[in-house]
């Protein structure tokens, strides 16, 4: 008894506490979080609930590890909600043309791609910052599309519908095709950033662009990398999106995903001066920007209101993530 | 002012940065603060300057109890902070700069130009400066710059100021300055600490000392009482055996040529060889074009003309990785803002070098890093506690170790080392001179950027003296003078001196 109080009061014993919690801060907000729901809902700690949450969680936040990766290298992106409604547009038209699901999916996985090599190109070789260039994209891509629907949905021809919706409908062993499917790019995605060179040279330039560039990293590659990459699961993700909704409106679709996708990255625990986080922290920060709408509607709070709370979320953990740097 | 400090302790986490320490200034004093990087200097001068507060200690300023030092109430006491960095905004005006934060108003509100232009040019007068008010910050040199940071300490009431490094920037000449602007405070009763790692400074400059070592209070007492070498002893905790190392003559095979470098204004026409096994220094003073230079060699600025063969290979100088490829590693100058990668740990900032030219496998193996870790800890001598901690949480020295480790892991035949001891402290700037040492004896060719005479003297077989651009002379072992290399390096050139000036005739 005498030890276990004395290791207690030992300054030692809270700096590792203190060191632990500002190392897995994400998972006790996870946890924190979690029990809040539970209260509300006592029912709420259930594999159904936690499955289904995966399930809602799993479109955006799929774009949510391609943002973790571009703050992370000190960068950031506000087009992922137009690229995903570009592609999923089109993607529409070449699954009604063709026929073909793997067409389209290649279709869509390419073209978002391409897309964010353009984000990647003018921020790079053009030299211009990735808030103004994303912005300016947002805005772009969007208009596209809506263009191209004449301000009208694409919807998938009646007679694919059927199939094609089991992608998103579907399970494999009772698990959500969806959940599974975001799971599997979580863990990918994670191992790259953790494991690989490439992972390594994100971090570095994110923490010191001018060390990283002296060190002989290509500084510029990796940034359009991060982008492409971004592209590439927004591609994923407006896949997904046309098999869960079918009809894919043009000014609507993918609103606000950046807005999602931001704030998952940084309850996340992901540093927005960029440099420090790692992927299973943006994970868990998409299902709790899922989780909180989820509460929200529990605790009969307007959904109008989503978007306050998200705002607030946002500066909240950017301002705790100052004043922890600060100490 | 009289100052004391007794018992100060201050705590980060579970290191104790300053433990226990007693620091006491006189009125009307110059006293020299000592120790290694990390010995405490800056812990105890922001609780001074009541930036941070001690966990335990007191402050009394003539013999009166502050009861909770603060930024504010430090200001009001007439304590003034001169940084080490430059702390000026370069948009702004000289005047506009020394006013920031407390400008003079008109009684409308609006701001009293008219009397604030005044001031400053009263104060610059004093200290003796040409320098307009009007002037923007951006236009003045660096140096300038610096002696405008003190010039606005000295706009208010001030009755302590504490100098952290303030000579690093300086020349020889503006150092002289400094010093005379310094005695002539003490002279109207000003007290001053003075932090500096130069010990013909301190010892020409100030009355006492104090040394810290490790956060603990080692010694205090008068200068003219001890030796340079007693300081050093002091500052270190070990003795260290400062003589020259041993050199050899170099008679390897040229390695390395580099035939009319151009980069259109910084340097021009620069051509040099480099042998296996030697030390080549290359030297001069602030607005030389060395520091472009050394970017040069390594790829990572465009030159305009020239070209550099290592081994009969032309060098690809427009690509970084083509050049680390090729055999050429590099060190850079500011070691916080060129090679340190803060947020990454010990291991990732030892590796990242590695990973870029031979690393060929698509996962990394942490067994791996940790092996290379330990395998570079015996050769630099690096102390760490736990090599994943932030690279940050180390010292200057340290990091610098880790910095250097980084490139002896690429093998490379040609090592560039840009300013490698900047900062560090003299114990671990010991260790890197033997392990430049042991290169050269190893086969490796070295360039050594450095503005320091004691280190090259240490280690270079030859000298090259760059002057606006250019390089003025090439000194041997034998014509090695400081006083050799300060008139070429501020513009004599050989037909003036003759080749008179040997190590004998001085």
């Amino acid at each position: 008894m005498k030890k276990l109080l004395a290791t207690l009061f030992n300054g030692l014993f809270w700096d590792k506490i203190r060191l632990f919690t500002s190392k897995y801060s994400y998972l006790i907000s996870f946890l924190g979080l979690l029990a809040v729901a539970t209260i509300i809902n006592p029912m709420y700690f259930s594999y159904i609930n936690l499955s289904t949450l995966l399930l809602q969680a799993s479109i955006k936040g799929i774009i949510t590890l391609g943002m973790s990766l571009l703050i992370i290298a000190g960068m950031i992106d506000l087009s992922v909600g137009s690229i995903v409604a570009l592609v999923a547009g089109l993607g529409v038209v070449v699954l009604n043309s063709t026929g073909n699901v793997f067409l389209t999916l290649l279709f869509c996985v390419v073209f978002g791609s391409f897309l964010g090599s353009i984000n990647g190109l003018l921020v790079t070789k053009g030299k211009i910052a990735p808030f103004i260039v994303t912005l300016a994209t947002m805005s772009a891509y969007r208009s596209i599309i809506v263009q191209l629907g004449q301000g009208g949905p694409f919807d998938i021809r009646s007679d694919i519908i059927p199939s094609f919706r089991l992608i998103a409908a579907g399970n494999v062993l009772g698990i959500p095709n969806l959940a599974l499917i975001f799971a599997i790019i979580t863990v990918i995605v994670a191992i790259i950033m953790a494991r690989t060179k490439f992972g390594r040279y994100v971090y570095a330039v994110g923490s010191n662009e001018q060390a990283a560039r002296l060190t002989g990293i290509n500084v510029d590659g990796i940034k359009i990398l991060c982008f492409v990459i971004t592209g590439l699961l927004c591609g994923v993700s407006a896949f997904l999106l046309m098999s869960r909704l079918t009809s894919i409106t043009a000014p609507n679709a993918g609103s606000a995903f950046e807005l999602d996708a931001i704030a998952g990255v940084a309850i996340g625990g992901i540093a927005m001066t960029g440099g420090r986080g790692v992927i299973a922290g943006s994970f868990l920060g998409a299902l709790m920007v899922q989780m909180i709408e989820g509460i929200l509607i529990a605790a009969r709070i307007p959904p109008f209101l989503n978007g306050l709370v998200k705002g607030i979320i946002i500066i909240f953990t950017v301002f705790l993530q100052r004043k922890k740097n600060t100490n | 002012m009289i100052l004391e400090m007794k018992g100060i302790t201050k705590i980060f986490g579970i290191a104790k940065a300053v433990d226990d320490v007693t620091f006491t200034v006189g009125e009307a004093e110059i006293h020299g603060l000592l120790g290694e990087n990390g010995a405490g200097k800056s812990t105890l001068m922001n609780i001074l300057g009541g930036a941070l507060q001690p966990n335990a200690g007191e402050i009394f300023i003539d013999g009166e109890w502050i009861s909770e030092m603060t930024i504010h109430k430090s200001n009001a006491l007439g304590i003034r902070f001169i940084h080490q960095e430059l702390n000026l905004i370069n948009d702004l005006t000289v005047f506009e700069n020394l006013f920031l934060g407390q400008e003079i108003s008109t009684p409308f509100g609006l701001l009293d130009r008219k009397q604030m232009i005044a001031r400053s040019r009263e104060v610059l007068a004093r200290i003796k400066l040409d320098i307009d008010p009007l002037a923007m910050v951006d236009s003045l040199e660096p140096s300038r710059k610096q002696l405008v940071e003190i010039a606005k300490a000295l706009l208010f009431e001030s009755r302590l100021l504490i100098m952290d490094e303030p000579t690093t920037a300086l020349t020889n000449k503006e150092v002289n300055i400094l010093f005379d602007i310094m005695r002539s405070l003490k002279g109207h009763g000003l007290s001053i600490i003075f932090i500096s790692h130069k010990m013909p400074e301190l010892f020409a400059i100030c009355d006492k000392y104090t040394v810290l070592r490790d956060g603990k209070f080692i010694e205090t007492g008068f200068f003219k009482e001890i030796t340079e070498q007693r300081a050093t002893n002091l500052l270190v905790g070990r003795s260290i055996v400062d003589s020259a190392l041993m050199k050899e003559d170099v008679r390897g095979d040229v390695v390395l040529r580099v035939e009319g470098l151009t980069c259109k204004r910084h340097f021009e026409n620069i051509s040099f060889d480099l042998r296996q096994g030697e030390v080549l220094a290359i030297t001069g003073l602030h607005g030389d074009g060395r520091g472009e230079l050394a970017e040069a060699l390594f790829g990572a600025r465009h030159v305009d003309a020239g070209t550099v063969t290592l081994r009969g290979q032309r060098l690809q100088l427009h690509d970084i990785r083509q050049v680390m490829k090729a055999g050429v590693g590099m060190v850079p100058r500011n070691r916080k803002e060129r090679s340190i990668i803060k947020d990454l740990n010990i291991l990732n900032n030892l590796s990242i070098a590695y990973f870029i030219t031979k690393h060929n496998h698509f996962f990394i193996r942490r067994a791996e890093e940790i092996e290379r870790f330990q395998r570079n800890q015996k050769v630099t001598n690096i102390r760490v506690t736990d090599p994943e901690d932030y690279i940050t949480s180390l010292s200057g020295g340290n990091q610098q170790k880790i910095i250097v480790s980084r490139w002896l892991e690429l093998d490379s035949d040609i090592y560039i080392l840009d300013n490698p001891t900047q900062g560090i402290d003299v114990g671990a700037k010991f260790e890197i001179y033997k392990l430049i040492n042991e290169l050269a004896a190893r086969g490796k060719s070295l360039i050594i950027f450095s503005s320091e005479f004691p280190e090259i003297y240490k280690i270079a077989d030859r000298c090259l003296v760059m002057y606006e651009g250019h390089i003025n002379a090439e000194l041997d072992r034998d014509h090695l003078t400081e006083i050799n290399i300060m008139l070429y390096a501020t513009g004599s050139t050989k037909e003036e001196i003759g080749e008179k000036v040997t190590r004998d005739s001085i």
